[in-house]
């Protein structure tokens, strides 16, 4: 298939049915328009013969008979090309879905991409993926909008001697390519060096190992600024070899997190969060839970959903884990020195670990060093956790990436390096400080980047080719457990973009080019079986291959080994200074480690906990805020021993160790994108390849200026009125109780407020006679927060972004919404952290609803709360009286309005007035999906249980009822429960939300309904939601907490 | 009759003083009161002020384009605030409206001859008040092109407006307002302009007069149908004073919103009305009586009269303001406590002590008579309960829409630069209004001026003027 290069034209002058009357004039909108949505046959459409020329004119004098009034109308001008010959299986207007796979730092994600008329359009968890099961992470859902990024490379460029890119062709690069490589070839590699992310893709291995086979002197690197080194190493001294740990936490009671945060930046976190969450129920006959302890510096996502956390400095894990350790296992005394940390929760811990033989969980975070991880292996061993719930399994064979770069550089110096590929990755942003990769870069002869964006590293090279997106190109990767999935293309290179494994078979000539026959090859050599096609055919359709997960094995823990590691990093650990603030580096939830930075989606998705959006910061815990005399948005000096200095914005967030700033990386990239241009700071600058996880000794001074923040929530000081009032209906929003409080008093919801009565005033709608009344179940429980569920809303529902200016205004669109709320009044260390997703409750006693003056949000009969855009006038009366806020109104037409961070005095660009349909728009429509509305400017939108998901299903089930025999009852269509699921509850990975029907007296929301934990959010001013919460359950240690059993959530019954 | 050598409006128990100063017959009330229309250049105050208030009406006039243009974002309005200055200005507006129409109308059906100096100029007031009051919530919609949706017009999508939304009820109410309280300004006006048609000295003045004047010949039967029309007129809008801010203040009580949701709002939104109706006639009639000469119309018995009801206003709003923290204790509901709580001591506090020093404590001078005499304290007082009066409406809006149910959704609303641009437009279009009333129609009742001098009484001299 010819790609969408506008440039590349074939001219088989075979058509000679036309399709329009624009097609005929040949006017430029319809051949752009062509090249836009039907770029495969665009070329041969467009046959301009000279013979028609009288024809153009004919069109012409069409478009001034009153068809090019586009200018006059608020919707853009549509033409409809019908398919002169439809491709197989599609059925236009109805979307497909392929099995695919995303890798993100080596680990792929199993998927199902939605294709609608041939454009990816959303992305949902493979159901059968071993990891995925159906649901993702904010990352995988997001994904599909970095395929539209308009600031994608769309072209090669040239470079090299300190010059600019200019523009280049692919034709141009492969005549290079071929001399250069052929020369390499000849000397059999002599001087090259690739350099790639990390990858377990069985194909690119494949390739590496040709690669190497056809230049044996060439050398390949890996590096990734967010890797598991120390996991690695860790496991290489435990074990004497290296294996990946398998946790299994639906098993686990005790569960001790040290430094991890599994339920969010965990390769595995979409599989974590679903094991954990299931243990969070207390549902069982025994009403058993899991309880977790959290030892973290600052919060992580994790740490939120802790029963007991303790906010430790990073550098402190390890003797944490020590005393953890001497108390549990008798050896352990003799490696472990004493230190003087906090041993009340140690000593908790350890009993508890005790007590839970085989049902605990012992993790640690990719941060700590290798000696934690090592004792964190022989205390799960101690435990006999091992087969229960951790197990091993073999892993790919891995070297440490910041040492694989430190060697990169070192080849580099010693001027052995003649050509570097860079395959993807941007190690001239995310380098180690120290090893300076940037200036090294540039003193290599011949460099080639493959990147999705012209970024830093490209900036360097002399090539940079444009990468294709993962919905583009053929691929593969293995997940955590190792099951293969494989990456199947939706759509054509929108800009012509190759993937590594093409690059590499260019590179080294092999006899096949294509990526879809490379992967076949590679797959067939490792899936190896003789009836291939079949078997590929499946794989094709599964996404992944059956049985592929790494082997397990049962290796054990040589004790003496970890005790000398860690007798000689205790040794090494004295000598470095241990006071004085440390820098712990943290993954950011958004753009993960600054791959995500130009992805609008991710920009505005407010983290987890401090709810900042589109910039970082160096979080601060107030004590430490009031210590340097800086509050959220001064500037700060965060500077190093070593002299590195960045100037960055404080964030002041609760529950941060006084001694302990948090750094998420991935902000202030210099050469990036219009989404991320000036997005935050860049603290990669401050990471050293010999303390990537934290640093210690590290200074803060205040220095002048004020930097804007834009949080989605804002905090309300303990001591204000604000504050008081918001600890005080915490309990009545927020309904909570421990496991204890709870199995003596199951309903203690209903405790939680006193509501007088019911009454109304009038005659309230009677939606008892509907067919189906639609109703959503959210388990707090369940919820850790991960946020997944806003980002696919926002895909599915063609949500904007507004930017950075907008944010501060509170002017953020999302429908579904993550409410964070820290409990207690000491701000240093609150007492809890409340997560609440919060969508539309879907009143039957809608408040927005009687204000309407034009009645533009009604309740549908099915029990919905609808929104008639058309019919909106933008009054804005609703989403005063809508007691939950999620109304979400349109200021400006912000699918037009570019999302900048500083409007300035005039809050829109110019652009605004006078380009409504411009090259940018147009692209980011293609992500649109076509069965919502996109919402124009001045009207209100909100949550709609994915209404058109409804809908699908309801036209589906009359088909299929008018398809079978039975066709006498039209009016009420059974559908199934779980039929429909919508966008949040598709992708939630805790299964914390629930839709259905509560006419069916099986479905699942009926049951949760009836649930004893069920409550109504605001239920004093009977609103009648149909969307209901389940009380949080906290599982502390008795001991710990002695007024356990009194503190319940419960307010007083004095209402 | 002798002229009274002094402004004599101290209260004499045994004989009312005289309404009007300084005017021995008929024919000099009329040449005073026209001379402000018929002189060849109005003062030189007039047209500074015209300058800058004509100015302000563009630039009023060029944002509402701009607003049109891009988008309501222009504001500060967001999310929870999603009223924000545009409503607060519609209900300061709405409220400074209503003291012409109390003077008008209810003064009139209660025979308080006083008011004839200033019910003229406390029409006008309402009528341009209305006029920027309306104008708000007309462009303060998210699409403006289809405004026309909230009237109940037949169409093809067979759609009525809401009837339940109080929105609704509002430009029921804020229209018949503005249609009562014209026709009532027009129809007591018909006389004057009659007299004005009379004195023209063109040709053009006389036409345009005329026009307007209805044919008004002064006959017998003239005045007969005039005095009845006039009186049901002020029968019809004497409701509607207490109607149309009692509506205005549905669209908060009728929310469920803490510090909106109160039974209070009716009375206490029309107090507040009449409150800064008032302040306003007085921030308006000072510099006018000053600078054409009208002193003797409007005199100092008017003048203390009118803060003797801001006065009592006043101590009526800040009563309210006290009850409403009654009840939101007595309600034992949390969120209605705290509302009144964080208003007070909240984020919003300096906008809430701003309103009550205003409002409430202010308006306590005008305990002393010396205060309620002085021209200079009355002045800056009755600018600063427009300003308490502005206050409060923010109060009431911004602090309840921003710290509601949810803490989560709490924000802290701050305007932008629009916001503030186009308030002062709003004044630009009130004043401009306002300065060419003055210049073109009778500030002053002439007709009904003349009735109440004691010559117009022939039983004057057997005491008693009622």
């Amino acid at each position: 298939m010819p790609s969408v290069d506008q440039k590349v034209q074939s001219k088989p002058p075979s058509n000679t049915y036309w399709r329009s009357l624009d097609e005929l004039a040949d006017t430029q909108e319809f051949r752009e328009f062509m090249y836009r949505e039907f770029p495969a046959g665009a070329s041969e459409m467009l046959d301009s013969n000279e013979r028609r020329d009288f024809l153009k004119i004919m069109g012409a004098s069409f478009a001034l008979a009153g068809l090019g009034l586009q200018g006059c109308r608020r919707w853009p001008e549509e033409t409809i090309a019908p398919y002169a010959s439809r491709p197989q299986g599609r059925l236009p207007g109805v979307p497909e879905q392929f099995a695919t796979t995303m890798e993100l730092g080596g680990v792929g994600h199993g998927l199902l991409a939605t294709s609608y008329d041939g454009r990816p359009i959303k992305i949902e968890g493979n159901p059968q993926h071993p990891i995925n099961q159906g649901s993702t992470d904010s990352w995988s859902q997001a994904s599909v909008l970095d395929l539209y990024d308009p600031d994608r490379s769309r072209v090669v460029k040239k470079g090299g001697g300190g010059s600019e890119l200019s523009e280049s062709k692919w034709d141009k690069f492969n005549s290079w390519a071929d001399g250069h490589f052929k020369a390499l070839d000849e000397a059999s590699g002599k001087g090259l060096c690739i350099l790639s992310e990390a990858t377990a893709s069985p194909t690119v291995l494949d390739m590496k190992r040709r690669l190497l086979a056809n230049f044996p002197m060439a050398k390949w690197f890996m590096y990734e600024p967010l890797n598991n080194d120390n996991e690695v190493q860790g496991m290489r001294v435990a074990f004497g070899t290296e294996y990946r740990a398998q946790y299994h936490f639906d098993k686990a009671k005790i569960i001790v997190s040290l430094d991890s945060d599994f339920l969010l930046l965990h390769p595995a976190a979409v599989k974590y969060t679903r094991d954990f969450a299931s243990g969070r129920r207390a549902d069982g006959p025994d009403k058993s839970m899991n309880r977790l302890y959290v030892l973290e510096s600052g919060y992580s996502l994790t740490g939120a959903n802790a029963d007991h956390r303790l906010a430790i400095r990073s550098s402190d894990i390890a003797a944490a884990t020590g005393e953890i350790a001497k108390a549990l296992i008798p050896e352990a005394a003799i490696w472990v020195s004493s230190s003087d940390i906090d041993k009340s929760l140690i000593e908790q811990i350890a009993k508890d670990l005790k007590a839970h033989h085989g049902e605990s969980l012992v993790i640690a975070g990719p941060r700590q060093p290798a000696s934690v991880h090592a004792l964190v292996h022989l205390i799960n061993q101690h435990l006999g956790n091992v087969g229960k719930t951790v197990t091993y399994t073999t892993r790919p064979d891995s070297q440490p990436h910041a040492a694989a770069l430190a060697d990169l550089v070192s080849e580099i110096d010693a001027k052995s390096v003649d050509t570097l590929v860079i395959l993807g990755g941007n190690p001239a942003y995310n380098a180690p400080a120290d090893l300076d990769f940037a200036s090294k870069l540039s003193s290599v002869a011949n460099t080639v980047h493959l990147s999705h964006y012209v970024d830093e590293t490209s900036k360097l090279c002399n090539w940079h080719l444009p990468r294709a997106h993962y919905l583009e190109a053929w691929g593969d990767a293995r997940a955590y457990d190792g099951t293969i999935g494989l990456t199947q293309p939706l759509i054509q290179p929108l800009f012509g973009g190759k993937s590594c494994i093409e690059l590499l078979a260019q590179i080294i000539n092999d006899d096949i080019k294509a990526g879809y026959d490379l992967v076949r090859r590679a797959i067939g050599g490792v899936a190896g079986d003789k009836d291939f096609e079949r078997h590929w055919r499946r794989i094709l359709h599964d996404g992944f291959v059956t049985g592929s997960a790494y082997p397990t094995v049962s290796p054990t823990v040589i004790q003496e080994e970890v005790g000398k590691l860690i007798l000689s990093s205790s040794r090494g650990d004295s000598t470095k200074g241990s006071t004085g603030l440390e820098l712990v580096f943290a993954a950011d939830a958004s753009v993960y480690d600054g791959r995500f930075a130009n992805n609008g989606w991710l920009q505005e998705l407010p983290d987890p906990l401090t709810k900042l959006t589109w910039d970082n910061a160096v979080i601060l815990g107030p004590k430490a805020a009031e210590s340097f005399s800086v509050a959220s948005g001064d500037m700060v000096d965060v500077s190093l021993v070593d002299g590195s200095k960045v100037t960055a914005a404080v964030l002041v967030s609760p529950g941060q160790h006084p001694q302990s700033a948090t750094l998420a990386l991935g902000y202030g990239r210099s050469q990036v994108g219009r989404i991320a241009e000036g997005a935050g700071f860049n603290f990669y600058k401050l990471r050293r390849s010999d303390a990537m996880g934290f640093v210690s000794s590290a200074t803060i001074t205040k220095v002048s200026g004020k930097y804007k923040l834009a949080t989605t929530q804002h905090h309300h000081a303990v001591d204000t009125s604000g504050g008081k009032g918001l600890q005080k209906r915490l309990p009545t929003i927020f309904r909570e109780s421990t496991l204890e409080h709870y199995k003596k008093e199951p309903d203690f919801v209903k405790h939680a407020v006193h509501v007088p009565h019911r009454l109304s005033l009038w005659e309230e709608g009677n939606l008892t006679g509907a067919n189906y009344r639609w109703a959503m179940s959210i388990d707090l429980s369940s919820c850790t927060g991960c946020s997944a569920c806003v980002v696919a809303c926002q895909a599915e529902n063609n949500i904007p972004i507004v930017g950075k200016d907008q944010v501060m205004r509170g002017r953020e669109m999302h429908w579904i919404r993550v409410d964070r709320y820290f409990k207690g009044t000491d701000a240093q260390t609150p007492e809890s952290v409340a997560l609440q997703p919060v969508p539309c409750m879907q009143c039957e006693n809608a408040a927005c609803e009687q204000v309407c003056p034009v009645a533009a949000t009604t309740h549908d009969r099915d029990g919905i709360n609808v929104m008639v855009y058309n019919r909106c006038i933008g009054t804005r009366y609703c989403s005063n009286n809508c007691a939950y806020k999620v109304r979400r109104f349109n200021f400006f037409d912000y699918q037009v309005r570019e999302p900048v961070r500083d409007g300035g005095i005039m809050a829109v660009k110019p652009s605004y007035y006078t380009r409504p349909q411009s090259d940018t728009n147009i692209l980011q429509q293609l992500q649109f999906n076509p069965e919502v509305t996109v919402r124009s400017r001045g009207v209100m939108e909100k949550c709609t249980y994915c209404t058109q998901r409804i809908a699908e299903a309801k036209i589906n089930a009359k088909n299929n009822l008018v398809n079978s025999k039975h066709s006498q009852d039209l009016v009420h269509v059974p559908i199934a429960d779980g039929t429909i699921k919508t966008a949040c509850e598709q992708a939630c990975p805790a299964n914390a939300i629930v839709f259905g029907d509560l006419n069916d007296p099986t479905s699942r929301v009926t049951q949760r309904h009836a649930h004893h934990r069920t409550y109504e959010m605001l239920e004093e001013i009977n609103p009648k939601a149909r969307t209901r919460y389940m009380a949080k359950l906290r599982n502390p240690a008795h001991s710990l907490n002695g007024h356990a059993a009194d503190d319940h959530s419960g307010g007083s019954h004095s209402g | 009759m002798t002229t009274l050598p002094i402004d004599n409006t101290l209260d004499d128990p045994t004989k009312r003083s005289p309404l009007v100063l300084g005017h021995d017959d008929f024919a000099s009330v009329t040449n005073t009161i026209c001379n402000v229309n018929e002189r060849r250049r109005p003062p030189r105050a007039w047209y500074i002020c015209f300058a800058i208030s004509s100015t302000f009406l563009g630039i009023l006039g060029i944002l509402i384009g701009y607003l049109f243009w891009t988008g309501v974002g222009v504001w500060g309005n967001q999310n929870p605030a999603m009223w924000g200055f545009p409503i607060v200005n519609f209900v300061f507006w709405v409220g400074i409206g209503h003291a012409g129409t109390l003077i008008s109308a209810i003064l009139f059906l209660f025979r308080q001859k006083w008011r004839t100096a200033i019910n003229r100029f406390a029409e006008a007031m309402t009528i341009f008040a209305v006029i920027c009051a309306g104008m708000y919530p007309g462009i303060h919609v998210g699409r403006v092109w289809v405004t026309y949706w909230l009237f109940p017009i037949p169409n093809q999508m067979e759609m009525w407006p809401q009837f339940r939304s109080p929105l609704l009820w509002d430009v029921f109410a804020v229209g018949t307002y503005f249609t009562v309280s014209l026709l009532f300004w027009y129809v007591g006006m018909v006389p004057d302009l009659a007299t004005l048609r009379d004195r023209a000295t063109t040709k053009f003045k006389a036409i345009a007069y005329g026009i307007f004047a209805l044919g008004w010949r002064g006959s017998m039967r003239h005045w007969h149908r005039y005095e009845r029309a006039y009186l049901l007129l002020a029968a019809l809008a004497t409701p509607l004073v207490l109607s149309v801010h009692s509506v205005v203040s549905f669209d908060f009580a009728v929310a469920q919103l803490p510090g909106w949701h109160t039974t209070i709002f009716p009375p206490y939104f029309v107090a507040g009305a009449i409150f800064s109706g008032f302040a306003m006639v007085m921030t308006l009639a000072i510099p006018a009586r000053q600078w054409w000469g009208l002193k003797d119309f409007i005199t100092m018995r008017h003048l203390e009269n009118m803060n003797k009801i801001i006065l009592v206003t006043g101590s009526m709003v800040g009563y309210a303001y006290a009850m409403e923290f009654f009840t939101a204790w007595y309600s034992g509901s949390m969120y209605e406590s705290f509302a009144f709580v964080n208003r007070a001591f909240g984020q919003y506090a300096w906008a809430y002590w701003i309103m009550v020093s205003c409002n409430v404590i202010v308006p306590q001078i005008f305990w002393f008579r010396k205060a309620r005499q002085s021209i200079l304290i009355m002045f800056i007082a009755s600018l600063l309960v427009n300003v308490g009066m502005w206050f409060e409406r923010f109060v009431i809006i911004v602090t309840s829409l921003t710290q509601d149910f949810l803490p989560s959704s709490w924000d802290y609303f701050t305007p932008t630069w629009v916001d503030l641009v186009m308030f002062a437009g709003s004044f630009g279009l009130f004043l401009t209004l306002f300065l060419l009333f003055i210049r073109f129609l009778p500030v002053i009742a002439i007709a009904e001026v003349k009735a109440v001098m004691p010559q117009a009484n022939p039983h004057a001299d057997h005491g008693g003027d009622h």
